[in-house]
């Protein structure tokens, strides 16, 4: 045999193996632990599941485990989520815009912009609960709809802003440069060209937001309150679907309990769809750039 | 000056003003915060209020210092059991597994990082709580004596429980900014370290992960700043009951977060017990801020190492 | 002058996904001699490099086809332990590649994954190596302070000895000097001339003044086929092929126009040769004829032929596993006899 057949089976091929053994553990390890939540969950919450949960609202004495349903809680999440996104929106688009055209790829405040951004994207919801709540104090505004609101667009504001600017940042430049060679206003290129070169792009990172914007309770705790009845107006209190989770779970009751863990499938089911929807948008849309 | 123009100046006026706001954001919100927490901060001393456990808001006593070790002792767990399993994970990512592994495997981690707190919390209680008091205590005190895991808390919502959700909630954020970089290390040096003859592994160990190292440093600290931070599920498994500073892993702990959610009803009704709240919500804002920007730092500086 | 061949190719071909980057490469390298491998860019030259100490494993979704024989064994067999083979090349890349650790680290890298801990051996190959591949004076003081922090010329240096540090017989070229300065580039050249009297050395190069320096044998390959090899002396003044001719002189390299094609079966058209004269006879002069024939022999008794005619050959190719194409340019036969 020649000098190339060398012992297969040496200290280092041991040592590699070892590793990679590990590594498969760990990554089976965390799948292993997103497939649990999803079974605990789904076992859990679709037994106490029914029909009457998603289309009532509380009755009296729901949380003693009489009759009612949830819907308080998932028309509260989603006009706030939705207010929040468009809010969200409102701010996001332009700054991105502002990044991507108006400011040179160098730029220094580009750079502030994005790392405090960044920076944002890192705080913890509870403390943008606390400040909405000085902000209400501050305005003299109760815990209602509008605080919410408020309050989980900051929070979602640094997602969206950052994962729209991404999107922008693929557009070609030629493309920008050749609409505004043909004379039109950088304005009329956000809203008319890039705009629909990238909706898709835009609306993965919409999507990606409002997911966390309905998924999130710290933030909502003090701003957006709680209540029985069904959303009705902007400056009266909103329930939540994450808190109404926390809420069922709260009480000694197992009947609620059961209902809080089908509250909880519920939201998991609304987060799994957006997240799974904006990741097929978002396929399309590579797909579909200019190279 | 035409109606177009008009438009454009107006559009770019208002751009700019945004983007001032996002940066004044920061500072809006220390700014918000402290004006707040001020009332507390005039009666006692910042030293009293971060050094002491003595928190009896209806005798006026507002030591934060049991919290703050709660933070730190949960966060810790976390890190502990979280670190190992990202690291190892993301190098099976971005080194060995093949490329339609990474391609299914990333968007179903990616799934992981979008489920909702309130869920892993109730996942905690379901699954992680009596895994805890029926398994891991037991287990680990009997067989493990020297080691200070004895506890009087035999209920399972613990530090640990806290931690290994939390372990969970951190690893896909960390597992794709390590990922990230590692498959951001040049094919380069890979190659000149295969083509001295060394196992992958070796490569891997030596030269990618060492190439890495800075970048994952980063991670690590965005994921101790994410872990610091998170609120309802820790508030959901950790016990949150005062009982001084945790000993043991088994014990419960009582994170800043949890304080701060825990109190929305009785907050205004006791004096100064707003602004102390307040307090721990800005103590907790820097603390992530700054692991924030030390973060983000050293990622960008690799960034602009590498362009 | 016959040598003794040190790595050879034996129809060599590499493809990545739909792409094919080699066709069907048969090749010797002989034994410490500087062999140069030249070509535009984007023809493969890299990839040969690479499959002698199958670097390309790394990448995904590459194809190898054919044997790779290194003194007689062939690399690509199944049971070969791939980092004993690599062990026994240096590398050196286009842009000089330190490891993020010491100047002495990086020398000493290659001993210490094949596990040798005594200091007193690794000092001295740090000292010895550093000193071949001319760099000691310049780093001696500083061994431990970071690769990184080197000249771009010194770093290419470094990574030239810690590629003789785990003592290979083979030194691969990939554009060593690509990215350097003159004045590094010149350092690196000397020691390729001092080297080659104890290693095998392959170079890729598209600097033709660089193989004609440097090389003892040259290896010109174009869009992946092997156009042509042979001495340098041969190769670089007098090619045989007219690719090869254009490509020396820096011209434009074109495909002949085909006028006239004819495929030769060996059990069907015994007399070849004859077939392809007849051929050539109804084409003008300066026309091309294009002759596919199915074996090695065949394509070379052909050729022979075709030469003595005077005729010109312009390229000879191996288009698969089976058939091999000659291309002829018709001259004026009359004038020479």
């Amino acid at each position: 045999m020649g000098k190339l057949w060398g012992k297969s089976f040496d200290k280092r091929k041991i040592e590699e193996n070892i590793f990679k053994g590990l590594m498969v553990f760990s990554m089976l390890v965390v799948l292993g632990s997103l497939g649990f939540i999803l079974v605990t969950v789904f076992a859990k919450g679709f037994k106490a599941l029914s029909w009457e949960m998603l289309t009532q609202g509380p009755q009296g004495g729901y949380y003693i485990g009489k009759g009612g349903g949830i819907l308080n809680a998932i028309l509260g999440s989603l006009i706030l989520g939705i207010g929040a996104t468009f809010l969200a929106f409102l701010f996001s688009f332009p700054i991105a815009f502002y990044l991507n055209l108006y400011l040179k790829k160098k730029s220094r405040l580009a750079f502030l912009i994005r790392f405090s951004l960044d920076i944002l994207w890192g705080v913890p919801s509870i403390v943008y609960g606390a400040f909405g709540f000085t902000l209400m104090l501050f305005w003299g505004i109760p815990a209602s709809l509008f605080a919410g609101m408020l309050t989980i667009a900051l929070l979602i504001l640094p997602i969206m802003t950052r994962s729209i600017d991404e999107v922008l940042k693929m557009i070609p430049l030629e493309l920008k440069e050749a609409a505004l060679s043909l004379g039109s206003t950088r304005w009329e290129i956000a809203t008319k060209v890039i705009l629909r070169q990238a909706s898709s792009g835009i609306l993965t990172g919409v999507l990606m937001a409002f997911g966390r914007g309905i998924s999130d309770a710290a933030a909502v705790l003090f701003t957006a309150g709680f209540t029985d009845s069904l959303p009705y107006s902007l400056f009266k209190p909103v329930a939540t679907l994450p808190l109404s989770i926390f809420f069922q779970l709260g009480t000694p009751f197992p009947e609620v309990q059961a209902r809080g863990y089908a509250s909880a499938l519920v939201l998991t089911v609304i987060v799994l769809v957006l997240s799974i929807v904006s990741r097929l948008l978002s396929k399309r849309f590579t797909r579909h750039i200019i190279k | 000056m035409n109606i177009r123009q008009f438009k454009e100046t107006i559009a770019h006026r208002l751009m700019f003003l945004l983007c001032l706001f996002v940066l004044s954001l920061v500072f809006l919100m220390v700014f918000g915060l402290y004006q707040r927490a001020k009332p507390i901060l005039a009666v006692s001393s910042m030293k009293d209020l971060v050094f002491s456990a003595n928190w009896h808001p209806t005798q006026g006593h507002f030591g934060l210092a049991g919290f703050i070790a709660g933070t730190l002792w949960v966060t810790a767990i976390a890190i502990v059991i979280a670190v190992p399993l990202s690291l190892l994970t993301a190098t099976y990512l971005s080194e060995y597994c093949s490329r339609w592994v990474r391609e299914i495997i990333k968007p179903v981690i990616d799934l992981l990082a979008g489920i909702s707190p309130v869920v892993y919390g109730v996942w905690g209680m379901i699954a992680v709580v009596p895994l805890v008091r029926d398994y891991l205590m037991p287990f680990l005190s009997e067989r493990l004596p020297f080691f200070p895991f004895a506890s009087e808390n035999y209920t399972g919502f613990s530090a640990l429980t806290a931690g290994i959700v939390l372990a969970i909630m951190i690893s896909p954020l960390i597992i794709s900014i390590i990922e990230e970089v590692m498959r951001a290390v040049s094919f380069g040096v890979r190659e000149a370290s295969v083509s001295l003859g060394a196992t992958k592994w070796q490569t891997t160990k030596w030269v990618v992960l060492r190439k890495a190292s800075p970048g994952i440093v980063a991670a690590v600290i965005l994921g101790l700043s994410r872990a610091m931070g998170e609120t309802m599920a820790v508030l959901m498994v950790a016990g949150c009951a005062m009982q001084g500073f945790p000993k043991s892993i088994f014990d419960t702990a009582y994170p800043l977060p949890a304080l701060i959610a825990n109190t929305y009803g009785e907050m205004m009704s006791v004096p100064l017990y707003d602004a102390a709240v307040l307090l721990a919500a800005l103590i907790l804002f820097l603390i992530t801020v700054f692991f924030n920007i030390v973060a983000w730092g050293i990622l960008l500086y690799i960034e602009r190492k590498e362009a | 002058m016959q040598t003794k061949t040190h790595i050879s190719a034996r129809d060599l071909t590499v493809s990545y996904g739909e792409q094919q980057a080699l066709n069907h490469i048969s090749i010797d390298i002989p034994d410490k001699k500087i062999t140069a491998i030249i070509g535009p860019s984007g023809c493969g030259k890299t990839t040969l490099l690479k499959s002698f100490n199958r670097l390309l494993d790394l990448q995904d979704g590459v194809r190898v086809a054919g044997q790779v024989l290194v003194d007689g064994e062939n690399i690509y067999d199944p049971g070969v332990e791939k980092t004993h083979l690599r062990k026994r090349m240096g590398l050196l890349s286009q842009r000089p590649t330190v490891l993020p650790m010491s100047i002495y680290d990086n020398v000493v890298y290659g001993l210490r994954i094949h596990g040798v801990k005594d200091k007193k051996i690794l000092d001295q190959a740090v000292e010895r190596y550093l000193q071949e591949a001319n760099l000691w004076s310049e780093v001696k003081d500083r061994l431990h302070s970071s690769a990184t922090r080197l000249s771009i010329g010194q770093q290419q240096r470094l990574c030239l000895a810690r590629g003789l540090a785990v003592e290979p017989e083979i030194i691969l070229g990939d554009e060593p000097t690509s990215a350097l300065d003159p004045v590094s580039a010149e350092q690196i050249e000397q020691r390729f001339l001092v080297l080659k009297n104890q290693y095998t050395i392959v170079l890729v190069t598209h600097i033709l003044r660089q193989a004609k320096r440097l090389a003892d044998y040259v290896i010109f390959l174009y869009l992946g086929n092997l156009i042509e090899h042979g001495p340098a002396e041969q190769v670089l003044n007098n090619p045989r092929y007219a690719k090869t001719q254009a490509y020396i002189e820096g011209k434009f390299i074109e495909e002949p126009t085909i006028h006239k094609e004819i495929t030769l079966q060996k059990e069907r058209s015994a007399d070849y040769l004859t077939s392809t004269l007849l051929a050539l006879d109804e084409l003008q002069v300066d026309q091309v004829l294009k002759v596919v024939v199915d074996s090695e022999p065949t394509m070379n008794e052909i050729s022979k032929a075709v030469e003595l005619k005077c005729h010109k050959i312009l390229e000879v190719k191996r288009i698969d596993l089976l058939h091999w194409e000659i291309i002829i340019q018709k001259q004026n036969v009359n004038f020479i006899i």
